[in-house]
């Protein structure tokens, strides 16, 4: 916790304060968490804190600070606070976000932090993922290589070689962090959850553009089927609210015309 | 650990679900193809059409009975007719059975077949229209 | 854990896309296609007059200034326009264009696009407005 400002603030004695020269203000924010305490009813409620922030508070700085000063039942998911990790994230006023990214700063009035939609809630803002990692697992986001396993030959060690062009074609697709914002923000995948949704589709398109791959042919059984890329309608908002700015729209909607090929060969095939 | 036990019984279990959506692609393509002809003819032809013509700001005579029958009933005015009615009703029939999908209206089985059959209904009757001008 | 086991929530109510600007506009952008069926069946029922003759062409012409009918196809030339503002740009992102390695510029596709669109309605010009 040596850079969270509001723990170096708080605590005098802290040595870190050393490293928080900074000129910005503290001041008191209110924000309002919709909690869900199975244990005690099953009716969800708002609760309202009020937290001194600063210029440099992360709305998952503010959720450390309730748990650790205000109110230590709230339940939320972080870990790495750097955009990495992808387990932050909730709603802040209706819109999917990764706390860690999510500055207080710019949110004047109103700051309604919700569980992600779409999911069931297991607690507070902890959400069941369950059926987003069967999507995913369906799909196959993994190398599926045609050759097994070679020994290491150290004469030849020339496995998995790839050009900086063929590193292009899927590198923008694979800074995925499987954060599950997209489906969050995805309204097919809200009205059919057997939709397989963004980023599934979006990984199974990187591998697919792979060159070291050879299983596109077992991924677009997955993909070419009506819960596959063909109940995607190209709403976008999956791609405005990725932390990663991956694009999952445009993968999915590459991946429609990668499944109008597939059928056209398979009909030419018969 | 149990990743493989995890997946291998779904795979079987699933199998009517993984039915191949074989019809998507050809929606799709019609679709598509609507949608770059409503974006790049229409405004044209809307506003030449139904705008221009019935306020009477186009010259005289250029749309004329003869003049626009011999327009229409020609192998352009066919085409014409394919990229201005048919393809864009697909696009439509399209986006309306997705819209019914969205609020949640009828259920998307037999809105496909309503949309894309009335699509082609009115296409086939567009063109025929224009198959009987160019035989009569 | 097996693959049916985990759980599904009910789908989201008619009137999720009222809840954000963004929802909205997609509406607007699927709603575009309304008045591109109107005007359809209007051609559809010029088609039908001209087939007829001479005195029912006439007539369509008199009910395509209607100023109802008029209207409804203003409309449809504003959806057109939306319509293609909201298609083009996505063109890019659907189908990459690689020109030797490199992908072309999104807005060079956007603006090829739009030059269609002009050209179209020269072409028009030339067609039926010189008279």
């Amino acid at each position: 916790m040596s850079t969270d400002q509001i723990t170096a603030k708080r605590v005098s004695t802290d040595n870190t304060s050393a490293n928080n020269i900074s000129t910005n203000h503290t001041k008191t924010k209110h924000i309002s968490v919709k909690r869900y305490l199975p244990d005690s009813s099953t009716e969800t409620f708002w609760q309202e804190y009020d937290l001194p922030v600063d210029d440099s508070t992360s709305l998952l700085d503010a959720l450390n600070h309730i748990k650790e000063q205000l109110d230590s039942t709230l339940s939320y998911r972080w870990s790495c606070r750097m955009a990495i990790c992808g387990s932050c994230g909730v709603m802040v006023n209706g819109i999917p976000k990764l706390g860690c990214k999510t500055f207080l700063r710019d949110y004047e009035g109103d700051i309604r932090i919700e569980p992600l939609a779409h999911f069931p809630v297991q607690r507070d803002l902890v959400v069941d993922m369950a059926i987003f990692l069967e999507h995913l697992a369906a799909v196959k986001p993994y190398l599926i290589d045609d050759n097994p396993v070679k020994p290491y030959d150290p004469n030849a060690p020339e496995t998995y070689r790839q050009t900086p062009e063929q590193l292009e074609r899927y590198k923008q697709f694979a800074n995925c962090i499987n954060c599950g914002l997209c489906y969050s923000a995805c309204p097919q995948f809200g009205l059919n959850q057997e939709f397989l949704g963004p980023a599934a589709l979006t990984l199974a398109h990187r591998y697919n553009l792979d060159s070291r791959d050879s299983g596109k042919k077992e991924r677009m059984a997955e993909l070419n089927r009506h819960d596959g890329v063909w109940s995607c309608t190209f709403v976008g908002f999956c791609s405005k609210v990725c932390p990663k700015n991956v694009d999952p729209a445009a993968a999915v909607n590459q991946g429609k015309v990668e499944a109008a090929k597939h059928t056209l060969i398979a009909l030419f095939k018969g | 650990m149990n990743k493989i036990a995890m997946n291998k019984p779904s795979m079987g279990q699933n199998s009517a679900q993984h039915k191949q959506a074989f019809d998507e692609p050809l929606w799709w393509g019609l679709f598509s193809a609507g949608g770059v002809c409503f974006a790049i003819l229409l405004p044209a032809v809307i506003l030449f059409i139904a705008v221009l013509l019935p306020l009477g700001l186009l010259p005289a005579e250029e749309l004329s009975y003869e003049r626009a029958s011999s327009l229409l009933f020609s192998v352009p005015g066919f085409l014409f007719v394919g990229a201005v009615v048919c393809l864009p009703l697909f696009h439509a029939a399209h986006r309306l059975r997705h819209g019914m999908f969205d609020i949640s209206v009828g259920n998307d089985a037999l809105n496909k077949k309503l949309m894309y059959g009335s699509a082609a209904l009115l296409s086939l009757l567009a063109l025929g229209v224009v198959v009987a001008g160019m035989l009569s | 854990m097996d693959k049916s086991s985990s759980q599904r929530l009910p789908p989201l109510k008619r009137n999720w896309w009222l809840k954000h600007r963004f929802f909205k506009l997609y509406m607007l952008r699927e709603a575009t296609v309304l008045p591109l069926v109107f005007f359809t069946l209007c051609l559809l029922a010029g088609m039908v007059a001209l087939l007829q003759g001479a005195e029912s062409w006439q007539g369509w012409i008199a009910f395509m200034g209607s100023p109802i009918v008029l209207l409804l196809n203003l409309l449809a030339l504003a959806a057109s326009l939306y319509h293609a503002a909201t298609f083009f740009v996505l063109f890019p992102r659907v189908m990459p264009i690689r020109i030797a390695g490199h992908s072309l510029p999104d807005q060079v596709i956007v603006a090829g696009q739009w030059a269609g669109v002009v050209v179209v309605a020269l072409l028009f010009f030339w067609l039926l407005g010189r008279g």
